[in-house]
């Protein structure tokens, strides 16, 4: 099976923090990897890396066997790799349904401007994801003021508006209350599998990482110590020791 | 005293129709490519001298003067879509990475050379061009005379204007994705957004927005070389007033800062120039993010 994002000996120091030192991680299609670490440890620098926002100071990284290091984040979400941020990143002034609109036109590369919002042909399918992350109920709400589960979900379904094959994801529930968690998982590991999309998530909560990941990727002292299924990683002693603490 | 008061908002209603033109352009083109354009000043003379050469050209044909109400809008988005678009697209695209003391200096530049340009072309002599106030004739408002042209067809065409880009602004697709745009750009660029040609969007629209203004001030006033200077400094006072791409607030800063300049000229006639920065600085002083603006945390 060839990876999906492929990404070797990645280098990356800022002054004298060593965030990667000779990285190596695969994305397998279908996977549901989960990469968990200490804080600080480089975990969001590796997406930041994938989605173009930061050039490694060595190392490659390859999506479907193309060079990506070096292209703008825009041309990478072009190619099929979407992102999600640890605080959504939305519109807040306008509804999210504009959000969404906004997004799958931009995926459509639509360009007209003098459209109605409302008729462009992406509206069915803006929709149709509204409602596959339960957010039917608030389209006409500016993004503004959702509550924070909402944002998260709004986020992820206007990172889907992309039609990525990989969504990157920082943290999908930091910032949400402990009781809507598995609910808000549920939904979005739910959208993933509908749209076939392979997804990668920073995460620091293990009960997530065991319920929601198939791999996990532990990311230490600027490498990659450890990969394989949850219930192997996550009972390794030294996994336990440096990461989860206990 | 009344007469005094009346003439006073007349006045103040007229040039702040105008202004607003002027002033919601600049502040569209801030708020979503956060330059700050000294040239824009340059499209309200273009678009004065554009207006007048052409209504000149009207008269010169024997052709009916009506004709010259469409021309504005003709010479305005002329004005706009070829030196505003030639402009974003040949020079400031080059500097947006660039600092702010650059970006100031080179669009300064723009404005002394399109000064220049403007005597070369159209001499140093002032142009009249009052057809069109003549064709509407006057209205008398509680006694006062005034041509209907500046008190009723001006408001109206401001009025007409923050409608269409209301409109525009929240109904279309390319006004959706402005407004995004404005609000956060990398989150737009990092959805796929094609920054670059919003940008060469927004600014045709700032400029021809501009232009229309100068087109229409064209009857009412002599057109002279480096007229738009004045008209530059204060836009950017509407602008901050109103904070940053706020057309709403460009409306209730441009009335207010005409209606405040009006009112100095009759009664405080040494306050004149001063009265736009008063109200500015006032307006800033209470509301730090300008009277529509919203204080906003930058995102990380």
């Amino acid at each position: 099976m060839s990876a999906l994002i492929s990404a070797r000996g990645i280098a990356i120091r800022f002054g004298g923090v060593v965030a990667a030192d000779g990285v190596s991680l695969d994305v397998f299609a279908g996977d549901h990897l989960a990469i968990i670490g200490p804080n600080g440890a480089g975990k969001t620098t590796f997406l930041n890396i994938c989605t173009g926002y930061l050039k490694p100071q060595g190392g490659t990284v390859q999506f479907k066997g193309r060079d990506i290091l070096g292209s703008s984040p825009r041309a990478i979400t072009r190619l099929g790799i979407a992102r999600a941020f640890q605080i959504p990143q939305l519109f807040l002034e306008q509804s999210v349904r504009e959000n969404m609109l906004i997004a799958a036109a931009s995926q459509a590369r639509r360009f007209a401007p003098f459209a109605r919002l409302a008729d462009i042909p992406e509206r069915g399918d803006v929709e149709h994801l509204l409602a596959l992350v339960d957010c039917a109920d608030v389209a006409d709400r500016k993004a503004g003021e959702l509550p924070e589960g909402k944002r998260k979900l709004v986020d992820i379904a206007l990172a889907l508006a992309l039609k990525p094959e990989v969504l990157l994801m920082d943290e999908p529930t930091s910032g949400v209350a402990s009781s809507e968690k598995f609910t808000i998982m549920d939904t979005l590991v739910a959208a993933l599998r509908e749209r076939a999309v392979t997804a990668v998530f920073v995460e620091h909560d293990m009960e997530m990482v065991s319920r929601y990941a198939n791999r996990v990727a532990v990311w230490s002292a600027g490498t990659i110590s450890r990969q394989g299924p949850p219930a192997e990683v996550l009972n390794d002693p030294e996994v336990v020791r440096t990461v989860i603490g206990g | 005293m009344s007469h005094i008061i009346i003439l006073a908002v007349l006045d103040g209603v007229a040039y702040g129709s105008l202004v607003f033109l002027v002033a919601v352009g600049l502040t569209l083109v801030f708020g979503v490519m956060r330059i700050l354009n000294v040239a824009h000043g340059s499209f309200y003379a273009l678009g004065a001298y554009a207006a007048a050469s052409l209504g000149l050209g009207l008269s010169a044909l024997g052709l009916s003067p009506w004709l010259s109400y469409p021309l504005f809008v003709v010479a305005a988005a002329a004005v706009g879509v070829v030196v505003g678009g030639a402009l974003e697209r040949f020079l400031l695209q080059r500097i947006y990475r660039h600092e702010e003391a650059l970006q100031l200096l080179v669009t300064f530049a723009v404005f002394m050379i399109l000064d220049n340009a403007q005597r070369l072309i159209w001499g140093v002599q002032p142009y009249f061009y009052s057809e069109p106030l003549r064709l509407l004739g006057n209205v008398a408002v509680a006694g006062i005379t005034y041509t209907a042209y500046q008190v009723v067809f001006l408001p109206l065409v401001a009025i007409a204007v923050l409608l269409a880009l209301r409109l525009f602004l929240r109904r279309t697709l390319a006004g959706a994705v402005i407004v995004a745009v404005t609000e956060d750009r990398e989150a737009a660029t990092a959805i796929g957004i094609n920054a670059s040609r919003v940008f060469l969007l927004t600014f045709v629209i700032g400029t021809t927005l501009a232009s229309l203004g100068g087109a229409l001030a064209a009857p009412t006033t002599s057109i002279l070389p480096g007229m738009g200077a004045d008209m530059i400094v204060l836009s950017f006072a509407v602008a901050a007033t109103a904070g940053l791409g706020q057309i709403e607030g460009a409306a209730v800063a441009a009335l207010a800062i005409g209606l405040g300049r009006s009112f100095a000229v009759f009664f405080a006639p040494e306050l004149e120039v001063l009265m736009p920065y008063l109200i500015m600085v006032l307006v800033l002083l209470v509301r730090p993010e300008g009277l529509f603006g919203k204080a906003t945390a930058r995102k990380i």
